[in-house]
């Protein structure tokens, strides 16, 4: 089966080129960290995340060379991990070596390239693997390195003589004129095609069919079957209003990256692909123009008497054409969810051929939009769930017989939405997770102490998978299970201000339970006023509001208190941590109780404006160094607000 | 040999135009049904070589009808009747199994074009 993954690769080599840069960067800190004698741990699991990434990355993409690279390049780092030691000048520079290689090999790949592995890197870094390990690389390395050699080589020979009769037939057809439903034909056709072996392409597809778009009357489709010319030109003799039908062999050559198109059929939908940073600078652009356009507004009232009305007039249109542009480009940045998940019923088959296991992928809910640069950075957390659950979550089909089970492992991804979020999940029915392995395996990588981790209720020992190097895997494979997975996870997960749970019951699986905003450009916030000042607070992170005098507080620890939901949180006047002062002493004020890093936190303000979605734009230095701000928007009426970043506002 | 047919309908009208046009045709009816159970009954009972069906019938669907037919002898040659507007029903219909499709208002030369070639008697 040939899948066409061109439509991902700009997305591939434009991320794998940042983490990339961000290896090579973190390469020099960490060696310069050495040397200072700090603590270099956390610079190594920064490196394993990027290698492993592109790695899995690599894997989808059916890149194996790439993969190869990135995954020995993994090894060496994990022999570093497990040293506890700044690497060597010499490893650093086989690291960098190793840097430049993926990068001219993303490039490569860029340009529709199949780049192969350059072997003697690959076993320099066996090499320095075994060095480290301080054992022989050979013995080591060939099992973990086997796999992806192998698949290579079983991608790269052709298909056709491995399957002996198997041949790939373009089939295409015309609907007669006089056919009142030219679609519903074309679909008949598609379905009898299926009966003869797995199809290959279908322009236009069946979704499209479905849908009643049918250009040209004509129907195009590749399958792969055993079936000889004459057999399948039968099967279709027998459906009526076909005007025309040709069979022909094709060659199984690399897909086009577009397939070509019947003559004479005309767009279903007109589409042009820009890159997302363009989306970017529209959203930036058209934010500015409001900007402009109160500025405008501002002028006006200066004007005289006489030419007031029409300027305002005028603004007034401007305004309204601005917004609405604003509104048009944030829809633009709506992508749907198929994006992501068309890739994962392939990726989760590869992996179940190499691990020789059975699985059903089922991926429901894929209409919903969410933000394209939101879909960006659950792309690779959600394949890595995926992976782990083929990999450790579901056992082999012996062990699930043994366990009365069918065969068939069965992955579910769904994805739902809950008023302002979208919520992704990932289950499987496999063996389930082992919480006292987890507290095993974090107390002896010294993550947390051993009364601590007895004292974890299940769930959060669930989550302890996400510490670094924290693992119930009992193997290492080229897929997941050296600990590094789940906390980029979970990491990416929570700078999206998502959250990210795990069920599991032992013996009957898994669900992993990813809660993310619809857009990561647009939030509700509450709008609040201090003094002369309006700031935002993100209404996520908002748990309720109440009013008091500060002098009418309960004092008794020292700092003021609100009793609140049964417990009492400490008090802040937002005017003197932003540095307005305090308000005068005596006035009623609104309390807003939201959340720090040490638990919830109120803070005193002057008036509650109300919530409002805010189209939030990143800082730039030197505001962007201002401890307590994360980031700006601006309001309907041009006036730039900052949003808050509670937490860091209050440790300051 | 005179090929047999099963009609499924639940309007009477319907039932005898389609008679009509395949008694004319030189196929023998050997059968009748007003809704999908009565069409599963009938053909278990009749195995027509053909059954036309309609897709919206009271106590069972043409498409349930059609499935379970379809179960009974994999085989079968369904054809669908219907209407303008019902296409994603008739899609379903193919998946359930049906071979083909009238769409009404039909002339009795296309019925008869679209069964023979669903039949391999070329038209």
């Amino acid at each position: 089966m040939n899948w066409d993954l061109s439509k991902y690769l700009a997305l591939f080599v434009s991320e794998s080129r940042e983490h990339l840069d961000a290896f090579s960067a973190g390469l020099v800190r960490l060696e310069k960290a050495g040397g200072a004698g700090e603590d270099p741990a956390a610079g190594v699991d920064e490196l394993f995340r990027h290698a492993h990434s592109l790695k899995g990355m690599a894997a989808a993409m059916q890149q194996e060379g790439i993969a190869l690279v990135a995954h020995r390049a993994e090894d060496v780092i994990g022999a570093i991990r497990a040293r506890g030691e700044t690497p060597s000048p010499e490893v650093v520079d086989l690291l960098l070596a190793v840097t430049d290689a993926l990068s001219e090999m993303v490039q490569e790949a860029g340009g529709g390239g199949q780049p192969a592995a350059p072997e003697e890197l690959a076993g320099r870094l066996d090499a320095a693997a075994g060095v480290l390990r301080g054992a022989p690389a050979l013995a080591d390395e060939a099992p973990l390195a086997a796999p992806p050699a192998r698949l290579s080589a079983a991608e790269k020979s052709p298909p056709v003589p491995a399957r002996g009769r198997t041949r790939r037939l373009r089939v295409e057809v015309e609907v007669t004129e006089s056919s009142p439903v030219p679609a519903v034909r074309g679909f008949l056709v598609l379905k009898r095609l299926e009966g003869s072996g797995p199809v290959v392409s279908s322009i236009p597809a069946a979704e499209e069919l479905r849908a009643g778009r049918m250009p040209g009357r004509t129907l195009a489709v590749e399958i792969e079957t055993d079936l000889a010319i004459p057999e399948v030109e039968r099967t279709l003799a027998q459906i009526a209003d076909l005007a025309r039908i040709e069979v022909r062999e094709v060659e199984e050559a690399a897909p086009a990256p577009v397939p070509p198109r019947p003559e004479g059929a005309g767009e279903p939908a007109r589409t042009v692909r820009i890159r997302a940073e363009m989306l970017d600078e529209f959203l930036d652009v058209s934010g500015e123009l409001l900007l402009a356009t109160a500025r405008l507004r501002e002028l006006g009232r200066a004007m005289p008497e006489a030419g007031r009305r029409a300027h305002e007039e005028g603004v007034d249109r401007l305004q309204a054409i601005a917004k609405d542009l604003h509104g048009r480009v944030m829809t633009a940045r709506m992508t749907p969810l198929t994006i992501l998940t068309d890739r994962l019923p392939r990726a989760a088959r590869d992996l179940a051929r190499r691990t020789g296991k059975q699985v059903d992928v089922v991926v429901t809910g894929t209409g919903i939009e969410v933000d394209r640069a939101l879909l960006d950075e659950i792309s690779d957390p959600v394949l890595h769930l995926l992976r782990n659950a083929v990999d450790h979550g579901l056992e082999t089909a012996a062990e699930r017989i043994a366990a009365g089970k069918r065969p068939t492992g069965r992955v579910e991804v769904s994805a739902r939405r809950e008023r302002d979020r979208v919520i992704l999940e990932v289950t499987d029915d496999g063996r389930g997770m082992d919480p006292d392995a987890l507290r095993r395996s974090a107390v002896a990588r010294g993550a947390i102490g051993a009364e601590a981790a007895a004292a974890l209720p299940d769930p959060e020992a669930l989550l302890l998978s996400c510490l670094p190097g924290v693992s119930t895997a009992g193997r290492v494979t080229d897929v997941s299970g050296r600990g590094v997975g789940m906390d980029a996870v979970k990491r990416s997960v929570e700078a999206l201000s998502g959250t990210l749970a795990i069920q599991s019951t032992r013996g009957k699986g898994t669900r992993f339970t990813l809660r993310l905003p619809l857009t990561v450009a647009m939030q509700p916030v509450l709008l609040v006023r201090v003094g002369q000042e309006i700031v935002a607070i993100p209404v996520s992170k908002v748990y309720g509001a109440a009013q008091a005098s500060m002098e009418g507080l309960d004092r008794a620890g020292g700092s003021p208190q609100l009793a609140f939901a049964g417990g009492h949180v400490p008090v802040h006047d937002l005017g003197e941590l932003l540095g307005a002062g305090a308000a005068a002493p005596g006035v009623r004020r609104s309390i807003v109780i939201t959340e720090s890093d040490t638990g919830r936190v109120g803070l005193a303000v002057d008036q509650l404006l109300g919530q409002q979605e805010a189209v939030l734009k990143p800082l730039h230095s030197p505001l962007s160094l201002v401890p307590g701000l994360s980031a700006v928007t601006v309001l309907g009426n041009g006036r730039p607000v900052f949003v808050l970043d509670v937490p860091r506002l209050v440790a300051a | 040999m005179q090929k047999k047919v099963l009609i499924v309908d639940d309007a009477v009208f319907m039932r005898n135009m389609i008679r009509d046009i395949f008694a004319s045709a030189g196929f023998q009816v050997v059968g009748e049904a007003a809704n999908g159970l009565e069409a599963v009954e009938k053909f278990r009972e009749l195995r027509p070589d053909l059954t036309t069906m309609d897709i919206v019938m009271p106590f069972k669907s043409g498409i349930e009808a059609t499935r379970e037919i379809v179960k009974i002898d994999p085989r079968a040659v369904v054809i669908m009747c219907s209407a303008l507007g019902q296409e994603a029903l008739v899609m379903e219909a193919i998946e359930a199994g049906a071979s083909d499709f009238i769409v009404k208002p039909f002339k009795p030369e296309d019925v008869v074009a679209v069964v023979k070639k669903v039949l391999g008697e070329g038209c």
